[in-house]
Protein backbone atom coordinates (compact mmCIF):
# COMPACT_ATOMS: atom_id res chain seq x y z
CA UNK A 1 0.00 0.00 0.00
CA UNK A 2 1.43 3.30 -0.85
CA UNK A 3 1.76 5.89 1.80
CA UNK A 4 -0.89 8.90 3.12
CA UNK A 5 0.78 12.05 0.56
CA UNK A 6 0.63 15.20 3.28
CA UNK A 7 1.05 18.33 0.62
CA UNK A 8 2.55 21.50 2.82
CA UNK A 9 1.77 24.60 0.15
CA UNK A 10 4.24 27.26 1.79
CA UNK A 11 6.18 30.53 1.12
CA UNK A 12 7.44 32.76 3.44
CA UNK A 13 5.76 35.73 1.46
CA UNK A 14 2.24 36.59 0.73
CA UNK A 15 0.34 36.70 -2.56
CA UNK A 16 2.25 34.45 -4.17
CA UNK A 17 -0.40 32.14 -5.41
CA UNK A 18 -0.30 29.30 -2.47
CA UNK A 19 -3.89 29.48 -1.82
CA UNK A 20 -4.79 29.13 -5.54
CA UNK A 21 -2.76 26.48 -5.34
CA UNK A 22 -3.73 24.63 -2.31
CA UNK A 23 -7.48 25.33 -4.05
CA UNK A 24 -6.38 23.77 -7.36
CA UNK A 25 -4.39 20.58 -5.73
CA UNK A 26 -7.31 20.09 -3.04
CA UNK A 27 -10.03 19.74 -5.92
CA UNK A 28 -7.69 17.59 -8.19
CA UNK A 29 -6.87 15.48 -5.28
CA UNK A 30 -10.80 15.42 -4.40
CA UNK A 31 -11.73 14.15 -8.00
CA UNK A 32 -9.19 11.41 -8.61
CA UNK A 33 -9.07 9.70 -4.47
CA UNK A 34 -12.89 10.89 -4.01
CA UNK A 35 -11.83 12.49 -0.48
CA UNK A 36 -9.17 15.28 1.09
CA UNK A 37 -8.66 16.64 3.84
CA UNK A 38 -7.27 20.67 3.70
CA UNK A 39 -6.22 22.58 6.33
CA UNK A 40 -6.25 26.16 6.18
CA UNK A 41 -3.27 27.99 8.30
CA UNK A 42 -4.24 31.48 6.83
CA UNK A 43 -4.93 34.65 8.83
CA UNK A 44 -3.97 37.74 6.83
CA UNK A 45 -4.56 36.30 3.43
CA UNK A 46 -7.53 35.25 1.47
CA UNK A 47 -8.46 31.59 2.85
CA UNK A 48 -8.75 28.26 1.30
CA UNK A 49 -11.74 27.69 3.72
CA UNK A 50 -14.05 30.40 1.75
CA UNK A 51 -13.37 28.58 -1.36
CA UNK A 52 -14.03 24.66 -0.11
CA UNK A 53 -15.44 25.10 2.86
CA UNK A 54 -16.89 21.37 2.99
CA UNK A 55 -13.02 19.92 2.64
CA UNK A 56 -11.29 22.67 4.97
CA UNK A 57 -10.15 22.76 8.57
CA UNK A 58 -8.76 25.46 9.92
CA UNK A 59 -5.37 25.24 12.11
CA UNK A 60 -2.61 27.10 13.35
CA UNK A 61 0.65 27.13 14.88
CA UNK A 62 0.71 29.52 16.96
CA UNK A 63 0.59 27.86 20.28
CA UNK A 64 1.23 24.45 21.25
CA UNK A 65 -2.43 23.32 21.42
CA UNK A 66 -2.71 24.16 17.79
CA UNK A 67 -0.16 22.51 16.73
CA UNK A 68 -0.85 19.55 17.95
CA UNK A 69 -4.54 19.63 16.77
CA UNK A 70 -2.73 20.20 13.25
CA UNK A 71 0.31 17.67 13.33
CA UNK A 72 -1.54 14.49 15.19
CA UNK A 73 -3.94 14.72 12.29
CA UNK A 74 -0.70 14.86 9.60
CA UNK A 75 1.19 12.06 11.20
CA UNK A 76 -1.86 9.72 10.88
CA UNK A 77 -1.74 7.02 7.73
CA UNK A 78 -5.57 6.92 6.88
CA UNK A 79 -5.30 6.66 2.95
CA UNK A 80 -6.44 10.44 3.12
CA UNK A 81 -4.86 12.95 1.19
CA UNK A 82 -4.05 16.51 3.28
CA UNK A 83 -3.20 19.72 1.85
CA UNK A 84 -1.87 22.26 3.78
CA UNK A 85 -2.31 25.58 3.01
CA UNK A 86 0.52 27.45 4.83
CA UNK A 87 0.46 31.02 5.19
CA UNK A 88 3.22 33.11 5.02
CA UNK A 89 3.17 34.40 8.73
CA UNK A 90 3.35 30.47 10.04
CA UNK A 91 6.13 29.53 7.70
CA UNK A 92 9.10 30.24 10.16
CA UNK A 93 7.46 28.85 13.03
CA UNK A 94 6.22 25.71 11.05
CA UNK A 95 9.08 24.46 10.38
CA UNK A 96 10.95 25.33 13.05
CA UNK A 97 8.22 23.03 14.93
CA UNK A 98 8.69 20.10 12.33
CA UNK A 99 12.05 20.62 12.38
CA UNK A 100 12.35 20.10 16.63
CA UNK A 101 9.37 17.51 16.81
CA UNK A 102 11.00 15.11 13.81
CA UNK A 103 8.24 15.78 11.93
CA UNK A 104 10.14 13.68 9.00
CA UNK A 105 11.39 11.06 10.65
CA UNK A 106 8.25 9.81 12.63
CA UNK A 107 6.01 10.60 9.31
CA UNK A 108 8.34 7.72 7.20
CA UNK A 109 8.19 5.18 10.39
CA UNK A 110 4.19 5.85 10.02
CA UNK A 111 3.66 5.71 6.18
CA UNK A 112 3.00 8.91 5.26
CA UNK A 113 5.11 10.88 2.82
CA UNK A 114 4.97 15.17 2.97
CA UNK A 115 5.87 16.83 0.02
CA UNK A 116 6.73 20.32 0.80
CA UNK A 117 5.57 22.56 -2.38
CA UNK A 118 7.65 25.49 -1.94
CA UNK A 119 5.98 28.30 -4.22
CA UNK A 120 8.85 30.55 -5.53
CA UNK A 121 9.12 34.33 -5.50
CA UNK A 122 12.44 36.19 -6.76
CA UNK A 123 12.88 38.32 -3.23
CA UNK A 124 15.26 37.96 -0.44
CA UNK A 125 13.35 35.92 1.91
CA UNK A 126 11.74 33.81 -0.55
CA UNK A 127 15.78 32.94 -1.25
CA UNK A 128 16.34 32.66 2.16
CA UNK A 129 13.15 30.42 2.90
CA UNK A 130 13.88 28.00 0.29
CA UNK A 131 17.66 27.96 1.58
CA UNK A 132 16.46 26.96 5.11
CA UNK A 133 14.15 24.13 3.23
CA UNK A 134 17.32 22.56 1.47
CA UNK A 135 18.94 21.91 4.33
CA UNK A 136 15.58 20.62 6.78
CA UNK A 137 13.86 19.14 3.67
CA UNK A 138 15.24 16.30 1.41
CA UNK A 139 15.61 17.20 -2.18
CA UNK A 140 12.88 14.04 -3.06
CA UNK A 141 10.16 15.66 -1.09
CA UNK A 142 10.88 19.30 -1.85
CA UNK A 143 8.83 20.57 -5.48
CA UNK A 144 9.33 24.16 -6.34
CA UNK A 145 6.10 25.75 -7.45
CA UNK A 146 6.69 27.62 -10.24
CA UNK A 147 4.47 30.43 -11.19
CA UNK A 148 4.70 32.45 -13.68
CA UNK A 149 2.23 35.23 -13.17
CA UNK A 150 4.34 35.58 -9.75
CA UNK A 151 8.29 35.16 -10.90
CA UNK A 152 7.67 36.10 -14.42
CA UNK A 153 9.41 33.50 -15.87
CA UNK A 154 12.62 34.27 -13.98
CA UNK A 155 12.67 31.74 -11.65
CA UNK A 156 16.04 31.77 -9.28
CA UNK A 157 18.72 29.88 -10.05
CA UNK A 158 19.20 28.91 -6.56
CA UNK A 159 15.64 27.39 -6.62
CA UNK A 160 15.69 26.07 -10.35
CA UNK A 161 17.94 22.91 -9.13
CA UNK A 162 14.83 20.65 -7.87
CA UNK A 163 11.58 19.23 -9.21
CA UNK A 164 9.62 22.25 -10.31
CA UNK A 165 5.83 22.43 -11.16
CA UNK A 166 5.04 25.35 -13.33
CA UNK A 167 2.04 27.18 -13.11
CA UNK A 168 0.93 29.28 -16.31
CA UNK A 169 -0.38 32.91 -15.67
CA UNK A 170 -3.93 33.54 -16.64
CA UNK A 171 -4.98 36.69 -18.44
CA UNK A 172 -6.55 39.31 -15.52
CA UNK A 173 -10.13 38.58 -16.62
CA UNK A 174 -9.41 34.78 -16.28
CA UNK A 175 -7.87 35.41 -13.02
CA UNK A 176 -10.91 37.59 -11.71
CA UNK A 177 -13.01 34.85 -13.07
CA UNK A 178 -11.27 31.83 -10.94
CA UNK A 179 -10.77 34.28 -8.00
CA UNK A 180 -15.01 33.76 -7.21
CA UNK A 181 -15.71 32.13 -3.91
CA UNK A 182 -17.56 29.94 -5.94
CA UNK A 183 -15.63 28.57 -8.78
CA UNK A 184 -14.56 25.21 -8.46
CA UNK A 185 -11.95 24.15 -11.21
CA UNK A 186 -13.55 20.41 -11.12
CA UNK A 187 -16.92 22.01 -11.65
CA UNK A 188 -15.59 23.54 -14.84
CA UNK A 189 -14.19 21.02 -16.83
CA UNK A 190 -17.18 18.99 -16.08
CA UNK A 191 -19.34 21.86 -16.68
CA UNK A 192 -17.68 23.56 -19.90
CA UNK A 193 -18.40 22.07 -23.36
CA UNK A 194 -15.94 23.74 -25.21
CA UNK A 195 -12.49 22.40 -24.32
CA UNK A 196 -10.80 24.23 -26.03
CA UNK A 197 -11.00 27.74 -24.00
CA UNK A 198 -7.55 28.83 -22.23
CA UNK A 199 -9.29 28.42 -19.01
CA UNK A 200 -10.38 24.81 -19.33
CA UNK A 201 -6.76 23.73 -21.02
CA UNK A 202 -5.00 25.52 -18.19
CA UNK A 203 -6.75 23.59 -15.59
CA UNK A 204 -6.80 20.32 -17.42
CA UNK A 205 -2.52 21.25 -17.47
CA UNK A 206 -2.09 22.01 -13.91
CA UNK A 207 -3.85 18.68 -12.96
CA UNK A 208 -2.06 16.73 -15.29
CA UNK A 209 0.99 18.39 -13.55
CA UNK A 210 -0.06 17.24 -10.28
CA UNK A 211 -0.21 13.41 -11.84
CA UNK A 212 2.85 13.41 -13.20
CA UNK A 213 4.39 15.16 -9.53
CA UNK A 214 2.42 12.05 -7.73
CA UNK A 215 3.88 9.77 -10.22
CA UNK A 216 7.36 10.72 -9.71
CA UNK A 217 7.04 10.70 -5.74
CA UNK A 218 5.60 6.98 -5.90
CA UNK A 219 8.03 5.79 -8.54
CA UNK A 220 11.23 6.94 -6.16
CA UNK A 221 10.43 5.65 -2.95
CA UNK B 1 34.14 -3.90 41.82
CA UNK B 2 34.17 -0.51 40.24
CA UNK B 3 33.96 2.36 42.71
CA UNK B 4 30.66 3.71 44.02
CA UNK B 5 28.91 6.88 42.54
CA UNK B 6 27.06 9.29 44.31
CA UNK B 7 25.38 11.93 42.88
CA UNK B 8 23.32 14.21 44.96
CA UNK B 9 20.63 16.67 42.89
CA UNK B 10 19.72 19.43 44.89
CA UNK B 11 18.86 23.49 45.90
CA UNK B 12 18.50 25.76 48.83
CA UNK B 13 15.93 26.88 46.76
CA UNK B 14 12.36 25.15 46.02
CA UNK B 15 10.71 25.27 42.49
CA UNK B 16 14.23 24.84 40.44
CA UNK B 17 13.52 21.81 38.58
CA UNK B 18 15.67 19.56 41.07
CA UNK B 19 13.41 16.26 40.45
CA UNK B 20 13.21 16.91 36.70
CA UNK B 21 17.24 16.72 36.32
CA UNK B 22 17.38 13.94 38.47
CA UNK B 23 14.74 12.18 36.28
CA UNK B 24 16.65 13.34 33.64
CA UNK B 25 19.56 11.51 35.18
CA UNK B 26 17.86 8.40 35.69
CA UNK B 27 16.65 8.18 32.14
CA UNK B 28 20.22 8.56 30.58
CA UNK B 29 21.74 6.25 33.01
CA UNK B 30 18.94 3.35 31.95
CA UNK B 31 19.78 4.68 28.28
CA UNK B 32 23.54 4.29 28.98
CA UNK B 33 22.38 0.76 30.21
CA UNK B 34 24.53 2.23 33.99
CA UNK B 35 22.65 0.27 37.27
CA UNK B 36 20.99 2.91 39.17
CA UNK B 37 19.05 3.49 42.37
CA UNK B 38 17.35 6.38 43.53
CA UNK B 39 16.46 7.99 46.78
CA UNK B 40 13.59 10.59 46.81
CA UNK B 41 14.34 12.55 50.35
CA UNK B 42 10.56 14.24 49.39
CA UNK B 43 9.36 12.42 51.99
CA UNK B 44 6.84 10.91 52.88
CA UNK B 45 5.56 11.96 49.54
CA UNK B 46 8.22 11.99 46.48
CA UNK B 47 7.75 13.10 43.00
CA UNK B 48 10.71 11.08 41.66
CA UNK B 49 9.27 7.87 42.99
CA UNK B 50 6.32 8.74 40.65
CA UNK B 51 8.47 8.74 37.57
CA UNK B 52 10.72 5.69 38.80
CA UNK B 53 9.08 3.64 41.31
CA UNK B 54 11.40 0.33 40.94
CA UNK B 55 14.64 2.25 41.06
CA UNK B 56 13.69 4.97 43.95
CA UNK B 57 13.39 4.54 47.57
CA UNK B 58 11.67 7.51 50.00
CA UNK B 59 14.08 8.65 52.67
CA UNK B 60 14.34 10.88 55.34
CA UNK B 61 17.63 12.56 54.76
CA UNK B 62 17.54 14.45 58.41
CA UNK B 63 17.15 10.72 60.17
CA UNK B 64 19.95 8.36 61.11
CA UNK B 65 18.94 5.52 59.82
CA UNK B 66 18.09 6.94 56.69
CA UNK B 67 21.31 8.16 56.40
CA UNK B 68 22.48 4.52 56.68
CA UNK B 69 20.43 2.91 54.52
CA UNK B 70 22.12 4.90 51.73
CA UNK B 71 25.50 5.77 52.59
CA UNK B 72 26.37 2.01 55.11
CA UNK B 73 24.93 0.45 51.55
CA UNK B 74 26.83 2.05 49.14
CA UNK B 75 29.65 -1.12 48.09
CA UNK B 76 27.30 -3.62 48.84
CA UNK B 77 24.09 -2.71 46.69
CA UNK B 78 24.85 -3.91 43.10
CA UNK B 79 23.80 -0.69 41.37
CA UNK B 80 26.84 1.09 41.59
CA UNK B 81 25.75 4.63 41.15
CA UNK B 82 23.26 6.41 43.49
CA UNK B 83 20.90 9.42 42.34
CA UNK B 84 19.93 11.36 46.04
CA UNK B 85 17.29 13.92 44.98
CA UNK B 86 17.19 15.93 47.65
CA UNK B 87 14.21 18.20 48.51
CA UNK B 88 14.25 22.48 48.88
CA UNK B 89 16.21 23.65 51.78
CA UNK B 90 18.06 20.11 52.55
CA UNK B 91 21.35 20.82 50.42
CA UNK B 92 23.25 22.76 52.81
CA UNK B 93 22.05 20.50 55.85
CA UNK B 94 22.24 17.37 54.03
CA UNK B 95 26.23 17.83 52.80
CA UNK B 96 27.10 19.25 56.18
CA UNK B 97 25.88 15.70 57.39
CA UNK B 98 28.15 14.06 54.76
CA UNK B 99 31.02 15.93 56.03
CA UNK B 100 30.10 14.77 59.62
CA UNK B 101 29.78 11.42 59.19
CA UNK B 102 33.47 11.61 57.19
CA UNK B 103 31.76 11.09 53.19
CA UNK B 104 33.32 13.78 52.02
CA UNK B 105 36.55 12.73 53.35
CA UNK B 106 35.91 9.15 51.41
CA UNK B 107 35.46 11.06 48.35
CA UNK B 108 38.43 13.60 48.89
CA UNK B 109 40.78 10.78 48.99
CA UNK B 110 39.20 8.92 46.20
CA UNK B 111 37.30 5.63 47.95
CA UNK B 112 34.21 6.94 46.63
CA UNK B 113 33.02 9.34 43.26
CA UNK B 114 31.22 11.94 44.59
CA UNK B 115 28.86 14.82 42.22
CA UNK B 116 26.69 17.13 43.09
CA UNK B 117 24.17 18.87 40.71
CA UNK B 118 23.48 22.06 41.46
CA UNK B 119 20.50 23.43 40.46
CA UNK B 120 19.97 26.88 39.93
CA UNK B 121 16.48 29.25 40.13
CA UNK B 122 16.59 32.44 38.14
CA UNK B 123 17.50 34.78 41.25
CA UNK B 124 19.97 36.09 43.22
CA UNK B 125 18.89 34.10 46.32
CA UNK B 126 19.72 30.76 44.07
CA UNK B 127 22.75 32.72 43.14
CA UNK B 128 23.89 33.31 46.70
CA UNK B 129 23.41 29.54 47.44
CA UNK B 130 26.87 28.86 45.54
CA UNK B 131 29.30 30.56 47.78
CA UNK B 132 27.38 28.15 50.50
CA UNK B 133 27.08 24.94 49.41
CA UNK B 134 31.02 25.76 47.56
CA UNK B 135 32.49 25.19 51.16
CA UNK B 136 31.63 21.19 50.84
CA UNK B 137 33.00 20.73 47.58
CA UNK B 138 36.90 19.80 48.06
CA UNK B 139 36.80 16.29 46.42
CA UNK B 140 33.42 16.30 44.69
CA UNK B 141 32.55 17.51 41.11
CA UNK B 142 30.48 20.07 41.63
CA UNK B 143 27.93 21.15 39.01
CA UNK B 144 26.02 24.44 38.78
CA UNK B 145 23.16 23.82 36.37
CA UNK B 146 21.29 26.62 35.02
CA UNK B 147 18.06 24.93 34.41
CA UNK B 148 16.06 27.57 32.24
CA UNK B 149 12.17 26.84 33.77
CA UNK B 150 11.48 30.34 32.15
CA UNK B 151 13.24 32.78 29.98
CA UNK B 152 15.73 34.00 32.69
CA UNK B 153 19.36 34.92 31.35
CA UNK B 154 21.35 34.08 34.72
CA UNK B 155 22.64 37.44 34.57
CA UNK B 156 24.58 36.98 31.37
CA UNK B 157 23.82 40.82 30.36
CA UNK B 158 25.24 41.65 33.78
CA UNK B 159 28.87 40.32 33.06
CA UNK B 160 30.42 41.34 36.41
CA UNK B 161 27.15 39.93 38.51
CA UNK B 162 27.75 36.61 36.80
CA UNK B 163 31.25 36.28 37.21
CA UNK B 164 30.54 37.10 40.68
CA UNK B 165 28.69 34.02 41.16
CA UNK B 166 29.56 31.53 38.32
CA UNK B 167 33.69 31.87 38.18
CA UNK B 168 33.81 32.36 42.26
CA UNK B 169 34.40 28.38 42.34
CA UNK B 170 37.33 27.26 40.22
CA UNK B 171 36.66 23.73 39.75
CA UNK B 172 32.66 24.14 38.90
CA UNK B 173 31.46 22.95 36.04
CA UNK B 174 28.75 24.57 34.42
CA UNK B 175 25.39 23.07 32.47
CA UNK B 176 22.47 24.23 30.71
CA UNK B 177 19.28 22.52 30.97
CA UNK B 178 16.61 24.60 28.41
CA UNK B 179 13.19 24.90 28.48
CA UNK B 180 10.74 22.56 27.90
CA UNK B 181 7.34 22.91 26.35
CA UNK B 182 4.92 23.93 29.10
CA UNK B 183 2.34 21.60 27.31
CA UNK B 184 5.10 18.82 27.21
CA UNK B 185 5.94 18.86 30.49
CA UNK B 186 2.47 18.48 31.87
CA UNK B 187 1.45 15.74 30.03
CA UNK B 188 4.25 13.81 31.49
CA UNK B 189 3.81 14.88 34.71
CA UNK B 190 0.31 13.32 33.90
CA UNK B 191 1.05 10.54 32.52
CA UNK B 192 3.92 9.90 35.45
CA UNK B 193 6.03 8.31 33.28
CA UNK B 194 9.53 8.70 32.86
CA UNK B 195 10.74 10.94 29.97
CA UNK B 196 12.30 7.99 28.13
CA UNK B 197 8.54 6.14 27.89
CA UNK B 198 6.81 9.05 27.30
CA UNK B 199 9.17 9.44 23.64
CA UNK B 200 8.57 5.97 22.95
CA UNK B 201 4.47 6.52 23.65
CA UNK B 202 4.30 4.03 26.49
CA UNK B 203 2.94 4.07 30.05
CA UNK B 204 3.36 3.29 33.14
CA UNK B 205 3.48 -0.85 32.53
CA UNK B 206 5.09 -0.73 29.17
CA UNK B 207 1.37 -0.67 27.52
CA UNK B 208 0.75 0.94 24.06
CA UNK B 209 0.19 4.96 25.41
CA UNK B 210 -1.59 7.38 23.08
CA UNK B 211 0.70 11.03 23.38
CA UNK B 212 0.59 13.43 21.46
CA UNK B 213 3.23 13.04 18.48
CA UNK B 214 4.18 16.59 19.03
CA UNK B 215 4.13 16.58 22.66
CA UNK B 216 6.50 13.55 22.37
CA UNK B 217 8.50 15.28 19.87
CA UNK B 218 9.42 18.11 21.83
CA UNK B 219 10.55 15.68 24.91
CA UNK B 220 12.59 13.84 22.48
CA UNK B 221 14.11 16.98 20.88
CA UNK B 222 14.70 18.53 24.69
CA UNK B 223 15.90 15.28 26.22
CA UNK B 224 18.90 15.22 23.42
CA UNK B 225 19.81 18.41 24.20
CA UNK B 226 19.79 17.45 28.02
CA UNK B 227 21.95 14.30 27.19
CA UNK B 228 24.13 15.82 25.07
CA UNK B 229 25.58 18.46 28.15
CA UNK B 230 25.70 14.86 30.22
CA UNK B 231 27.73 13.59 27.17
CA UNK B 232 29.76 16.99 27.27
CA UNK B 233 30.80 16.88 30.85
CA UNK B 234 31.62 13.08 30.31
CA UNK B 235 28.77 11.54 32.88
CA UNK B 236 29.28 8.13 31.77
CA UNK B 237 32.94 8.35 32.03
CA UNK B 238 32.62 9.92 35.74
CA UNK B 239 30.01 6.60 36.50
CA UNK B 240 32.67 4.42 35.02
CA UNK B 241 30.15 2.95 32.35
CA UNK B 242 32.35 2.03 29.24
CA UNK B 243 30.52 0.87 26.15
CA UNK B 244 28.84 3.45 23.88
CA UNK B 245 25.29 2.66 23.30
CA UNK B 246 22.80 3.92 20.79
CA UNK B 247 19.71 5.74 22.17
CA UNK B 248 16.60 6.06 21.22
CA UNK B 249 15.53 9.47 23.10
CA UNK B 250 17.91 10.95 20.49
CA UNK B 251 16.44 12.35 17.50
Amino acid sequence: MSHTPVYIICSPRPLVGKTLMARLLSEFLLLKNGNVVSFDINLKEPSLLDYLPKTTETADVIDTYGKMQLMDRLIVDDGIAKVIDLGFHAFDEFFKMSDEIGFLKEAARRRVAPIILFVADTDRVSARGHEMLLRQIPASALVTIDNEYVVRGELPAAMSGGRIVRIGALPAFLKTYIDRLNFSFTDYLRNEKDSSTELHQWVRRNYLGFREMELKLILQR
Amino acid sequence: MSKPVVIVVGADKGGVGKTTVSRTLLDYFSANNVLTRAFDTESPRGTLKRFHPEITEIVDMTTTSDQMKIFDTLNAASPSVTVIDVRAGLLSPALASLRDIGFLDAAKTGQITFAVFHILGPSIASLDEIAETANFMSGAKYFLVKNFINDTQFFQWDQATYNSYFHRIKDATELTIPKLNEMAYEQVEVSSVPFLKFVANKGVHDEAANYSFVLRGYVRHWLANVWSEFDRIKLTDLVGATKPVTRGGEK
